[in-house]
């Protein structure tokens, strides 16, 4: 299903939705791309990936989970609520949209995270074709089509004079419906609207399947992971800001009388991540690169059938040292 | 507070109270726990190998396996030793002081392919915790297995842990028990040598055997080349890895190695197992 609408009426549309969400779209705060609560006076335009993932809207970087009083004589816990309190993401790339359907297992599966969840139930997730290749960018080599999507509620593709929307689920149609907001489209029309992406590469810079058949065979060669982590300084950036990463450590704060447990991000690329008493199977710095290469790209597909990198580029482009996943990709695949 | 939020809060710990600490080592201890929600006393239960996460609130969640028998309900029990800022807290604590309990976690020995073969149990250690709890299921349930041999080495006499439970092995003419140190005293009766060493000294028959190991690394490492010696198949043997965990759910990603997960696809694995996904980080 496909619809139209003018950016004046997405303006009234998203205002209505106002009355029971937050809505929030990319913006420049303190300098720094993220998303944010909108004023809705304009609308996204010719925006790149922010540098803070949306991510942070679901598994954030710090996160209360529980608390406690304590007295000589007593301790009582208190779980923290999960999060409530309906919200629309507007402007979502289709790589940031994936990269939360990539996180969905590993929060969902097994033991829920009422944390993780709640976010993805409260969250009206709408979307925007790119319209230029991000600096740093590797979407199409991992098969995400930077102008369309499917893992979101509607997803908005810009137009001469508005905005052409496809309809994914049903509760963006059932949203969609409200008020006379849109009208009807077709498959003819939203097809016509796909552009050229620009500063689109001629050819792909790697082969994902080759990637994937290589870089289990690619694990046990320490001279290839010395060489490529070489310049890497453990800084954890790609982690931080990549937006499939999800290690994350959980450590108390203790107040006079009270306490509370967190939830916050952790790297793979710090030495601490796996020390034991005795023991640190990643003391060495080629063997943790090795680990987030070879988890995104071999253990995780193994596990859930993704590859859990979106090509966003973020981690190329934040990098303090320029080491380029993308080289280190075309290197495991020849 | 709300009950119904709390339910569903993973990370949300039971609370807990001390009743009884045992040191068993000039730096480890026993802690023996009980539930403060005596429904949870009744209905709760585990296999013998799965862990829990420890709290002491203020300072953090620890990973312990739980070396009580499910054979033996009531209270729980685990061993610490002091090493870390959890561990060192926990020492700390007195009976009747609060802990906070998430768990049970992971997988556990196999007892199905352990019932009617004879059982060889190695431990080093604190290594001998898991053991323990699997030993004492063994011998309350001790007409499904035939021979069972127990190998317990230490550093030295005082490093023992679990010296009770020796004694009571050592006094069961079901069990036999060797016991090693590896720098005796004047008073010490039992053998002299590393546990690979006294293993291949001892000579225990790999035929209907499965062999079950826990300890320091370096101790795994030689023991799994002497049970090779003696005619151990990989499937025979058996062994807990450690990792470092923190959420115990499989979600944290610190005990990932390969495609496994230790805290949710372990902590038990065969050898067989092992040797096809651990790498070189072992």
């Amino acid at each position: 299903m496909y619809l139209k609408i003018t950016p004046k009426k997405l303006i009234q549309w998203l205002d209505g939705l106002k009355a029971q969400a937050e809505v929030l779209t990319p913006a420049k705060v303190d300098g720094v791309w993220t998303y944010t609560l909108s004023d809705l006076q304009t609308l996204p335009q010719h925006y790149f990936n922010s540098c803070i993932p949306p991510k942070s809207l679901f598994f954030p970087s710090l996160q209360a989970l529980l608390g406690w009083r304590s007295s000589d004589s007593s301790l009582q816990l208190s779980s923290t609520p999960p999060p409530d309190g309906q919200r629309a993401i507007l402007g979502l790339r289709p790589c940031d949209a994936r990269a939360l359907r990539i996180l969905e297992p590993v929060f969902l599966k097994d033991y829920q995270d009422v944390f993780y969840s709640q976010n993805l139930l409260r969250t009206l997730l709408l979307g925007q074709a790119c319209r230029a290749q991000c600096q740093g960018s590797f979407c199409e080599e991992m098969g995400i089509d930077p102008q369309d999507s499917v893992d979101v509620d509607l997803f908005f593709r810009e137009v001469p004079g508005g905005y052409l929307a496809r309809v994914i689920t049903e509760k963006g149609k059932d949203l969609a419906r409200g008020g006379d907001f849109f009208e009807e489209s077709s498959a003819g029309e939203w097809n016509a609207a796909r552009r050229e992406i620009g500063g689109k590469r001629d050819n792909p810079i790697f082969d994902l399947e080759k990637v994937k058949a290589r870089v289990g065979e690619r694990f046990p060669d320490e001279d290839f992971w010395r060489r490529v982590s070489d310049k890497c300084i453990n800084c954890g950036i790609c982690t931080y800001l990549c937006p499939t990463c999800h290690c994350f450590d959980l450590c108390d704060l203790q107040m006079p009388g009270q306490g509370v447990r967190f939830r916050c991000f952790d790297s793979c690329a710090f030495p601490g991540f796996t020390k034991m008493a005795v023991h640190n199977p990643r003391e060495e710095k080629w063997r943790r690169y090795r680990q987030r290469v070879s988890h995104k790209f071999n253990f995780f597909y193994q596990n859930f059938q993704a590859v859990a990198c979106v090509g966003c580029g973020r981690c190329v482009i934040h990098c303090p040292v320029n080491l380029d996943l993308r080289e280190v990709l075309l290197a495991i695949a020849q | 507070m709300n009950e119904q939020v709390q339910e569903k809060n993973i990370y949300q710990p039971h609370l807990m109270e001390i009743t009884k600490v045992i040191p068993e080592t000039g730096d480890t201890k026993t802690f023996h726990i009980q539930f403060q929600d005596a429904s949870l006393r009744e209905s709760f239960s585990f296999l013998a190998g799965q862990f829990a996460e420890y709290s002491v609130f203020g300072e953090g969640e620890a990973t312990f396996c739980i070396s009580s028998s499910p054979t033996r309900m009531g209270r729980l029990e685990f061993s610490v030793k002091r090493v870390g800022r959890v561990t060192h807290a926990l020492h700390q604590l007195n009976e009747g002081d609060p802990i906070g309990f998430r768990g049970p976690y992971g997988n556990h020995f196999p007892l199905d392919k352990l019932k009617g073969k004879n059982l060889l149990f190695i431990g080093g250690g604190i290594g001998l915790a898991p053991l323990r709890s699997l030993i004492h299921n063994v011998v309350d349930t001790r007409a499904d297995y035939r021979e069972i041999t127990i190998l317990y080495g230490a550093r030295s006499p005082q490093d023992l842990c679990f010296r009770y439970d020796l004694e009571s092995w050592g006094g069961n003419p079901t069990l036999t028990i060797v016991t090693t140190v590896d720098v005796g005293d004047n008073n010490w009766k039992g053998k002299v040598g590393l546990v690979p060493m006294v293993l291949e000294e001892i000579k225990p028959s790999s035929k209907e055997t499965i062999a079950i190991t826990c300890g320091p690394p370096i101790m795994i490492r030689y023991t799994l080349k002497s049970l090779e010696k003696l005619g151990f198949t990989p499937s025979q043997v058996w062994t807990t890895l450690e990792m470092k965990m923190k959420c115990g759910l499989g979600k944290c990603g610190r005990c990932n190695i390969g495609p496994l997960y230790v805290c949710k696809d372990g902590p038990v694995f065969s050898l067989e197992e092992i040797q096809r996904f651990v790498s070189d980080e072992f």
